[in-house]
């Protein structure tokens, strides 16, 4: 049974074409995260779910059953939002039955709620309180809590642990992940974090200007992304992308020469290249090494910055005529991902090299055309 | 940041500016401290010509009392107070719907509707005496309590709007939301969120429109004749007698009429409580 489908979805705001053509079966059950940078739609299209945002076109079924036109309230969703948007003046019981009683249910069947999803979320103790005396991981689960009493068929999150410091938020993370298990409801969960995305999705949705580039599980989307959009968006830190020029092709094959003389050679392509086309090379950071044997494919290069992390090193170096159009750095630098303790002093020169099968090759629109063989599907 | 302080090692400039400071003050409280003293005084000395001297008698009961055994005021007093609760009651129920409507509601017109309750505020009322008064006597309400809290109430509601809506705006988005996907409709998202929350702004609005009904004087008097109906402001003037005036009572009557504004602002006083929505959004 499908829980929620999205058909045919378009959204104009005044002359701006927030949503184009969405067309997304999100399963009973699952837990879908859509990422993607901001402005990209995503926030948009979860409050048209909610049916905060009307939909231009398209329609939107939940449990099979056809809501574009109904209110948010009757539509069996609860939300969460980024600022946790609490009732300032009520307690934290009362915020938490708030849906409730504005639907006139019994007292007891209220009390009842409220005390569950208070044993969930570990409130028990904060139900006489208000919000302003909580902390910010208290209030974002009152919110939460707020979300379960009315037991939804759907709950939507609309970047709820962006607000929260960095140790809360993985601990978030783990109870969200640990309540999707527990009450096995459909939830979907917007954010541009792409580690949230990563960590916690059964099925990640990447979204870019209105239009969604791909859909699939987390290790799915890692390994075989569609283009490079996708390749670039996830992963942290992000894939260096060289841009280079078709040599020579034939059929399954093909040579790329890059800035600085560097070139590549890529066999088995899934789809063609021409002669003189441009392309991107596309390689992970924790698949650059540093080379001192100068197998497969090596560059010479230079230290710019290096960040002791403690069990791994992120090393930026400058290539010369060659550079990333990815970087992290925002430099053009190359970005090095090492799962050890390097020695390096900026300045300090380098041979990166890489295999050319863990290389990605996209073509002049982006597409992928050559991935890694080594992990599929998960 | 202004004021600064002045330093201790200046006297000359702390001098003058404590003695600017008396001046200002002397001339702002004189003519209040010279009607209170005038209530207390005995109306052969104010006959006598001692305005400005120290009373010769204390006459505090007998003036106070005199103002309700003598004169008519406790019936005027009433009359200001059934025409001037209605009024703030009315004011504040309108201008809280239509400032929530216009504030968070999204309609064809809107902005003309909202653009006539604030260019309203802009025309003097005066022009509008006869008009006004032609009206009241047409439809019947001339010299009647209706006829003045409809007036209070149609004029003050512009202002009253524009107060509500740019209050009711400045509340976080997000509320509005999470009230609307739980299920709320827009009365019951009015009633259990926004009321609760826009308490200090209605209290404060209740002030100004009390003080400014309560002693209102113009429209009183266009659009009242007779006792049965007259506020105090327009009682107030009726004690002055053709001849003789008992400046004494008067006073006191006045210092009796200036009291429930200031009863006023203190009863809601408590309502003021800054940072109502301290807690709803953010952390």
């Amino acid at each position: 049974m499908a829980s929620v489908e999205l058909q045919n979805i378009e959204k104009h705001y005044a002359g701006y074409h927030a949503l184009r053509d969405i067309n997304l079966t999100i399963e009973d059950g699952e837990f879908a995260v859509m990422v993607g940078p901001s402005g990209c739609g995503k926030s948009t299209l979860l409050k048209t779910i909610a049916g905060l945002e009307s939909i231009s076109s398209g329609r939107l079924l939940i449990k099979n059953r056809d809501v574009t036109a109904e209110e948010p309230g009757d539509r069996g969703i609860a939300m969460v939002f980024q600022s946790y948007a609490l009732y300032p003046h009520m307690t934290v019981a009362e915020n938490m039955g708030f849906g409730l009683r504005m639907a006139k249910r019994p007292k007891a069947e209220i009390e009842t709620a409220v005390t569950r999803a208070a044993a969930i979320l570990r409130l028990e103790e904060q139900l006489d309180k208000r919000p302003r005396q909580l902390s910010g991981g208290q209030r974002q689960r009152v919110a939460i809590g707020r979300a379960i009493t009315r037991s939804p068929d759907v709950f939507l999150f609309d970047e709820p642990l962006s607000n929260l410091d960095a140790a809360l938020r993985t601990q978030m993370r783990v109870e969200l992940s640990t309540l999707h298990a527990r009450l096995g409801a459909t939830m979907i969960y917007v954010t541009h974090d792409q580690v949230e995305a990563m960590t916690m999705a059964s099925r990640i949705v990447v979204l870019n200007k209105g239009q969604i580039e791909q859909v699939g599980a987390p290790l799915v989307l890692y390994n075989n992304p569609v283009n490079r959009f996708v390749a670039g968006f996830l992963g942290a830190p992000r894939m260096n992308f060289v841009e280079g020029i078709v040599r020579t092709a034939d059929g399954r094959g093909a040579v790329i020469e890059c800035a600085g003389g560097m070139s590549v050679a890529f066999s088995d392509l899934a789809s063609p290249v021409h002669a003189g086309d441009h392309v991107t090379v596309g390689i992970r950071p924790e698949k650059l090494r540093i080379d001192n044997i100068r197998s497969g494919t090596t560059f010479p290069a230079e230290v710019r910055l290096i960040e002791h992390l403690g069990r791994e090193t992120i090393v930026y170096a400058d290539a010369g005529s060659l550079s990333t159009s990815n970087s992290d750095s925002g430099t053009g630098a190359f970005t090095i991902q090492i799962g050890d303790i390097v020695p390096f002093r900026p300045g300090a020169p380098l041979v990166l090299g890489f295999d050319v099968h863990d290389a990605y090759l996209f073509s002049t629109d982006g597409r992928t055309v050559s991935a890694p063989k080594t992990v599929t599907g998960l | 940041m202004y004021p600064r302080p002045i330093p201790a090692t200046a006297p000359a400039r702390r001098g003058l500016y404590i003695g600017l400071v008396s001046l200002v003050l002397l001339l702002w409280l004189l003519p209040l401290f010279t009607v209170m003293v005038t209530s207390l005084r005995s109306f052969e000395e104010v006959m006598a010509g001692n305005y400005w001297g120290w009373p010769k008698s204390f006459n505090l009961i007998e003036n106070y009392t005199a103002v309700f055994t003598q004169t008519a005021m406790a019936h005027y007093f009433v009359n200001s107070l059934v025409i001037t609760l209605p009024s703030v009651v009315g004011v504040l129920v309108l201008s809280t719907l239509t400032g929530y409507v216009l504030s968070r509601h999204r309609f064809p017109g809107a902005n003309l509707i909202f653009a006539l309750f604030v260019g309203g505020n802009f025309l003097p009322a005066q022009i509008m005496m006869i008009p006004v008064r032609d009206l009241m006597v047409e439809l019947g309400l001339y010299d009647t309590y209706a006829a003045l809290i409809i007036f209070h109430v149609a004029f003050q509601t512009g202002f009253a709007t524009l107060f509500m809506r740019n209050f009711i705006a400045a509340l976080p988005d997000e509320l509005f939301q999470a009230a609307r996907s739980e299920g709320a409709s827009p009365g019951q998202t009015l009633v259990h969120v926004v009321l609760p929350l826009v308490r200090p702004a209605l209290a404060a609005l209740a002030i100004l429109t009390f003080t400014f009904v309560w002693n209102d004087y113009f429209w009183a008097i266009v659009l009242t004749q007779s006792d049965a109906v007259k506020p105090v402001t327009a009682g107030l003037s009726n004690l002055r007698g053709e001849y003789v005036s008992a400046w004494n009572l008067v006073s006191a009557a006045t210092v009796i009429v200036a009291v429930p504004p200031v009863l006023m602002f203190f009863l809601m006083q408590r309502h003021f409580i800054a940072g109502l929505t301290v807690g709803a959004v953010k952390g």
